[in-house]
């Protein structure tokens, strides 16, 4: 088991009181009001959980992935909707590869306005043909004198009215170089407020205080100090935020479902049939004890993850290990939630089916994660490669 | 000006479990949380500190409560000092307040010394005033707000039984603070624990108080549990369900049942 610093644990402290003070009493209504408040997201960016991240020259933290799953833990315990973990998960893993990347102009303009919560920080890769497939992708990014010039179309992206409306952008990927594959793409930061950019919203399952949409990008202009790291290198770049955003889903599923329990627990003991509490049945202790030793796992396994992308920072780590342990870590995560908080809210009976119960919204949201950042068979795909090999995988 | 804040950790719960043999609270296994109103007292002093002002958190404890003083001076206490020894162990309010008093005169010069007007656990509400006693100097009690410091004297607002009383005091004096009803705890925010780790904490024990031991924990204490209980649990009580005409004529029939009318 991972051990926490002092430090780690204050800030848990911290987190915890927020989420569970500010956050979980109005967290349900984030659901019927399609958004999360103005003041839980300036209460975010005041204790500093916005792009904490990035270095505190641009108004970050700079805190290590460890540090940001607690942070992750805590707000999935206080948001049964998830809507604030999304909203803190992506700002984060993105933040550290704008923040890794990115070119010091832009971590300048952007980055105090995202801490600050004014303006949102999101990722943008999956397009409607495809999203586990980047290289599938069909948006282009070309050079044109000292600017560059994006088109093509996003799709099933997060927090795309908060971009829009609040101002802020996405961090995405485009083919520069198309004959060239996934060796020809680059990443950039594209201002979703830019002249050629046209939302679409779509209504989600779960996760309803983040918005969901997709954007078409016509002739849209960006600079380029704009473009995260190396030109023709985004192939390999992208993949750094989407392991440091796997591990952090691994733990908010680990923290969702234990949560989830917990709840069932309080009933189940509270709640009796024929003369005695429900918990007394084996069918309820058994499948508890399951749960909640899956669920440990998971959530050693998260922070295990998350210790890999530290150590690799540190030059203590291996790219490839990093990733094999980050999708490890994925693989399972929500479907292992989700088995939980299904039961959860079967124990529950009628109580449990009603939009009152916040475990429904919480199944909602976790059902998600199985899809979100890489889906559960990419996750698959990546351990076997690195099992057997890069010549025996699967995608080539 | 030097402000003093002294804190006590406590237990987060109200279910605590009590242990028999020895008539203490058991608090192993059990999460812990700075005494609320004690929070409130570091966050009066913190409203008043001027430039070049220190406020010192002080709490007895052993290691665990390491996480309560590094919790003040993320809040924007500027030191803290832990007072830990075995001899401490066992201290009534009046022992206490000897360790505070002895590590007070071992820091010095000071203005005002906050206290929380109670502790969530035990709740005596004593250790403030006998500090203040122990120290030759005034008190403040119930205080909700301190409005001003000038030459030499504090204004404070205090609340009373009927509403509230503004008074004023000669510095140095110890001030014990009650919250307000919209009173929200701060939470400090992470740039701020993460400053925290850089500031000044000591660990002091008998020796560094340079106190009189014979005044410490159950030798200097005037009280002595004898027994320490819970209360009664409550029975359950009867939910009736019925429309509003048949709920008041049963609700009569239970009263008269059990003689209440």
């Amino acid at each position: 088991m991972i051990e926490f610093t002092e430090e780690q644990e204050l800030i848990r402290q911290s987190v915890s009181e927020f989420a569970q003070k500010r956050i979980a009493p109005i967290a349900l209504d984030m659901e019927k009001n399609k958004e999360i408040p103005k003041e839980v997201i300036k209460g975010m960016a005041e204790l500093g959980l916005l792009g904490c991240t990035a270095d505190p020259a641009y108004g970050g933290s700079g805190l290590d992935a460890v540090t940001a799953g607690v942070i992750a833990e805590e707000l999935a315990k206080g948001d049964c909707t998830g809507s604030t973990c999304v909203f803190y998960l992506v700002q984060a893993s993105w933040g550290y590869l704008f923040n890794k990347y990115g070119t010091e102009e832009a971590k300048k303009e952007i980055f105090p306005k995202v801490t600050s919560g004014d303006w949102f920080l999101g990722i943008a890769t999956t397009e409607s043909g495809g999203g586990t497939d980047v290289v599938g992708g069909k948006t282009t990014i070309k050079k044109d004198g000292d600017d560059f010039i994006v088109n093509g179309e996003k799709m099933y992206i997060s927090g795309v009215r908060e971009a829009v409306n609040g101002g802020g952008g996405h961090v995405t990927i485009g083919h520069q170089s198309p004959e060239l594959g996934s060796r020809g793409m680059t990443v950039f930061y594209l201002p979703l407020t830019s002249e050629g950019i046209t939302p679409t919203y779509i209504e989600d399952l779960g996760r309803e205080g983040i918005s969901c949409g997709g954007f078409s990008i016509d002739n849209v202009k960006i600079p380029k100090k704009y473009i995260i790291g190396e030109e023709n290198k985004g192939f390999y770049i992208i993949h750094e935020g989407y392991e440091y955003a796997r591990a952090l889903i691994a733990v908010i599923c680990a923290a969702a479902g234990l949560k989830s329990l917990e709840n069932g627990m309080n009933y189940v003991k509270e709640r009796t049939v024929f003369g005695k509490p429900l918990a007394k049945f084996q069918e309820i202790n058994f499948r508890l004890a399951e749960h909640y030793t899956k669920l440990e796992m998971l959530k050693s396994l998260g922070y295990e993850a998350l210790r890999a992308i530290d150590l690799e920072q540190e030059g203590k780590g291996d790219r490839f290990e990093t990733s094999k342990i980050v999708a490890m870590s994925k693989m399972f995560a929500s479907d292992w939630a989700c088995e939980a908080i299904n039961d959860v809210i079967q124990w529950q009976g009628a109580f449990g089916y009603s939009r009152e119960c916040p475990d429904q919204a919480a199944w909602r949201a976790v059902r998600s994660f199985s899809l979100a950042e890489g889906t559960r068979e990419v996750m698959k795909m990546i351990v076997a490669r690195e099992l057997l090999g890069k010549e025996l995988t699967s995608y080539k | 000006m030097r402000f003093i804040v002294c804190v006590k950790q406590v237990p987060e719960t109200n279910d605590l479990k009590i242990d028999q043999n020895t008539n203490k609270t058991v608090t192993e296994g059990v999460s812990t949380i700075i005494n609320p109103f004690d929070q409130l007292a570091l966050e009066q002093a913190i409203s008043i500190r001027k430039e070049g002002d220190e406020i010192v958190a002080m709490s007895i404890g052993d290691p665990k409560t390491k996480s309560t003083l590094m919790r003040c001076l993320a809040l924007g206490a500027d030191r803290a000092i832990l007072l830990d020894d075995e001899l401490f162990q066992d201290s009534d309010t009046f022992g206490t307040a000897n360790i505070l008093v002895s590590a007070i005169n071992k820091i010095g010069d000071y203005d005002l010394i906050f206290c929380g007007n109670s502790s969530f656990d035990t709740g005596s509400g004593q250790v403030g005033p006998e500090l203040a006693a122990l120290l030759k100097v005034p008190q403040m009690t119930y205080v909700e707000s301190v409005d001003e410091i000038k030459e030499g004297k504090i204004r404070a607002k205090a609340q009373t039984d009927e509403g509230y009383r503004i008074i004023e005091s000669t510095i140095p004096l110890v001030i014990t603070g009650i919250p307000p009803s919209s009173f929200q705890p701060s939470i400090p925010p992470l740039p701020k624990i993460m400053a925290a780790q850089k500031k000044p904490y000591d660990v002091w024990n008998t020796d560094d108080i340079e106190g009189d031991k014979n005044k410490f924990g159950a030798a200097g204490s005037l009280i002595k549990i004898v027994k320490l209980y819970e209360p009664p649990k409550r029975e359950e009580g009867i939910i009736i369900t019925e429309d509003p005409e048949p709920a008041v004529e049963k609700l009569m029939e239970l009263l008269i049942k059990d003689k209440v009318i």
